[in-house]
């Protein structure tokens, strides 16, 4: 289930709706999308999604390789090297981004350490694994929507909307253990989440915080290393229910 | 006036010098900007980012160490980010003073660049040894990384410690198409944004290739700002369109929303789409979009005071410059500013609005408040 930023909403009921293929796909046709974490998992779901919808993606992610390849095998898409948890990255990032795209309606905040590996009790988590989960998932996604405010705004005037969708975790709610250094990072972004979409009310900008369930990627392995993937959701189901989501809260458009 | 040589975008402590319609200069504290707005005014600012436009490299046919900075392009079309003008200078960096840079080697058409991980190829000389236009290799994608990583926001010597990104980034700044700051902006963040909404202010943007200050040699500086290429969407062209039906102010944030909004308002409408600003305004330009500007301090002789001049009496901007002088004000990107109201032209003057009777009230006015601040003539 996909759930907005309610502090009242559950986030833990993960596969009741799942996306039925048969439901009518919302179009992002024209728009600038960017998604941090774009060559793998849901991120590279999330990519073919938005492409298959219309959209023009600029994907982040840290390997060159991976990068030139997943964007050299989706046409329409533009790779860009860059690691979120370091500030220099930061405007490097944004600028080939808006540079690329020409502007920016769309941003996906995806890319996500998951502390420790293999998980770890708090008071066996080694300090720096905590700093790092929290320069992935928190100053990350702070940093990069800062220096894209801007041009989001300046979509949202011209009245094609501005959305930023932070993917958040069941675990930002619940206190489950051995999930520390994660769930506290994404408790952080969820709720830096819900304090810029007030700020940002009048200029147009939303900022969604959704949990997109537990599903069979390269994380969810390293998080449960036994887990069996047919009780996992699938990437691309969530994909499509983000990508809705983001679709549902940008102004209707007359030219689509 | 003292240079600026902090990379502070909103000091606490910066100051405004105001000078009105008829000529009264005041001091204020810039901060919070909206005091000096108006219920149903709109505010315009430039919100182009700033590229890291200076890159370092190697002129293949010599050998030479350059420094290259790009200075301008022809559109801000999204793939068009191939061919630039630049200003080229010999070895060194912005340590050193631009007048005091060495030439660049003698540069040919054809010549081959080593810019760190992108190329180029000189394809004109424009009419001076520094200035040239040149082409980058490779796709816009690559072209756009190269950028990314290895150039350097243009930076002078009156900074000594190097610029990073978000120093020349103003809050607003989206598309990365300034070769400089569009630095008037740096006033404006989301706490002001905040407050014009609250006294119901109108805000919206241009997006203009604001070109380089300065080339460090006199003959060329004569030859600023050159042709830059600017953007302004349907939206901004109606919230213009609106004020001024409702009797509102259009109050430009920098000389480069001047110029934009004068060249697409040459017509007398504002046309809205893509342009490239090719005029250079001065005392004899007729404004006929624009009431207010926000700018830096700026010192006679720059193309940047000669913009102002068309707002105000050459009389007046001399006292201007005078209480700038006489009031330690700070100058270059991150200085102090100062916002001009056009002025109420006399009925000989042509494009004037007020009539005989407006005018005497304006003089009695001026002379109450010559009493208060001492500073109208």
């Amino acid at each position: 289930m996909i759930v907005q930023s309610d502090p009242s909403a559950p986030i833990v009921d993960r596969n009741a709706h799942p996306a039925r293929s048969t439901d009518p796909v919302v179009p992002l046709a024209g728009l600038r999308v960017a998604i941090t974490g774009g060559t793998s998992g849901l991120g590279l779901a999330l990519v073919q999604e938005c492409l298959a919808r219309g959209a023009c993606v600029a994907l982040v992610a840290r390997g060159g390789e991976r990068v030139q390849r997943v964007a050299r095998e989706h046409r329409g898409s533009h790779g860009i090297v860059g690691d979120v948890s370091v500030k220099d990255d930061t405007y490097p990032i944004a600028m080939q981004i808006t540079g690329e795209l020409g502007g920016l309606d769309v941003l996906i905040n995806n890319a996500s350490d998951l502390g420790p590996t293999p998980l770890a009790l708090l008071g066996d988590t080694a300090c720096e694994d905590v700093e790092r989960a929290l320069a992935t998932n928190v100053l990350g996604p702070f940093r990069l929507t800062k220096a894209l405010l801007g041009a989001l705004a300046a979509s949202a005037r011209e009245g094609r909307g501005a959305v930023v969708l932070n993917i958040s975790s069941d675990a930002a709610l619940n206190p489950y253990p051995l999930w520390g250094a994660y769930g506290a990072s994404k408790a952080a972004l969820h709720h830096l989440t819900r304090i810029w979409n007030e700020e940002l009310v009048a200029e147009g900008i939303h900022l969604l915080s959704l949990d997109p369930g537990d599903m069979d990627t390269p994380m969810h392995a390293l998080a449960v290393p036994g887990a069996d993937p047919a009780t996992l959701k699938r990437p691309e189901v969530a994909a499509r229910e983000l990508a809705d989501s983001v679709a549902a809260a940008l102004p209707v458009r007359a030219d689509v | 006036m003292i240079a600026a040589s902090l990379p502070r975008q909103r000091p606490p402590d910066a100051k405004l010098l105001m000078v009105d319609a008829s000529g009264c200069i005041s001091h204020n504290p810039r901060s919070p900007f909206s005091q000096f707005l108006r219920p149903g005014d709109l505010v315009i600012a430039n919100d182009a980012a700033t590229l890291p436009a200076s890159v370092q490299g190697v002129h293949l046919p010599t050998g030479g160490p350059i420094e290259v900075r790009l200075a301008g392009r022809r559109s801000l079309r999204v793939r068009d980010v191939r061919e630039f003008s630049a200003i080229v200078f010999g070895p060194g960096d912005f340590h050193m003073r631009t007048e005091d840079r060495p030439a660049p080697p003698r540069m040919m058409p054809g010549d081959r660049l080593a810019l760190g991980p992108l190329s180029a190829t000189i394809k004109e000389l424009l009419g001076h040894p520094r200035l040239v236009s040149l082409c980058f290799e490779g796709s816009a994608d690559e072209i756009w990384g190269g950028l990314a990583r290895h150039g350097r926001p243009i930076q002078y010597a009156h900074i000594p410690a190097p610029l990073a990104p978000w120093d020349v980034w103003t809050p607003i700044a989206g598309p990365p198409v300034a070769f400089e700051p569009p630095s008037a902006g740096f006033t404006l963040d989301w706490q002001a944004l905040a407050e014009m909404h609250a006294k119901a202010v109108r805000f919206a943007t241009v997006t203009h290739a604001a070109g380089i200050s300065s080339t460090g040699d006199p003959e060329l500086d004569l030859r600023l700002p050159f042709d830059e290429p600017y953007r302004i969407s349907d939206a901004t062209a109606v919230a213009i369109r609106r004020t001024r039906a409702d009797g509102g102010r259009i109050v430009a944030v920098g000389t480069t929303v001047v110029r934009a909004l004068e060249h697409a308002g040459r017509r007398g409408v504002i046309q809205p789409g893509e342009g490239l600003a090719t005029q250079r305004i001065g005392s004899r330009t007729p404004l006929r979009v624009v009431d207010v500007i926000l700018s830096g301090t700026h010192e006679p002789g720059t193309s940047h005071y000669e913009l102002l001049r068309a707002f105000t009496s050459d009389a007046t901007l001399r006292r201007a410059t005078d209480e700038l002088n006489s009031h330690a004000y700070r100058t270059h990107e991150f200085g102090d500013s100062v916002l001009i109201e056009r002025m109420r032209r006399t009925p000989t003057d042509g494009h004037h609005r007020a009539g005989a009777k407006r005018l005497a009230k304006r003089r009695w006015r001026r002379r109450i408040f010559t009493t208060v601040k001492g500073s109208c003539t």
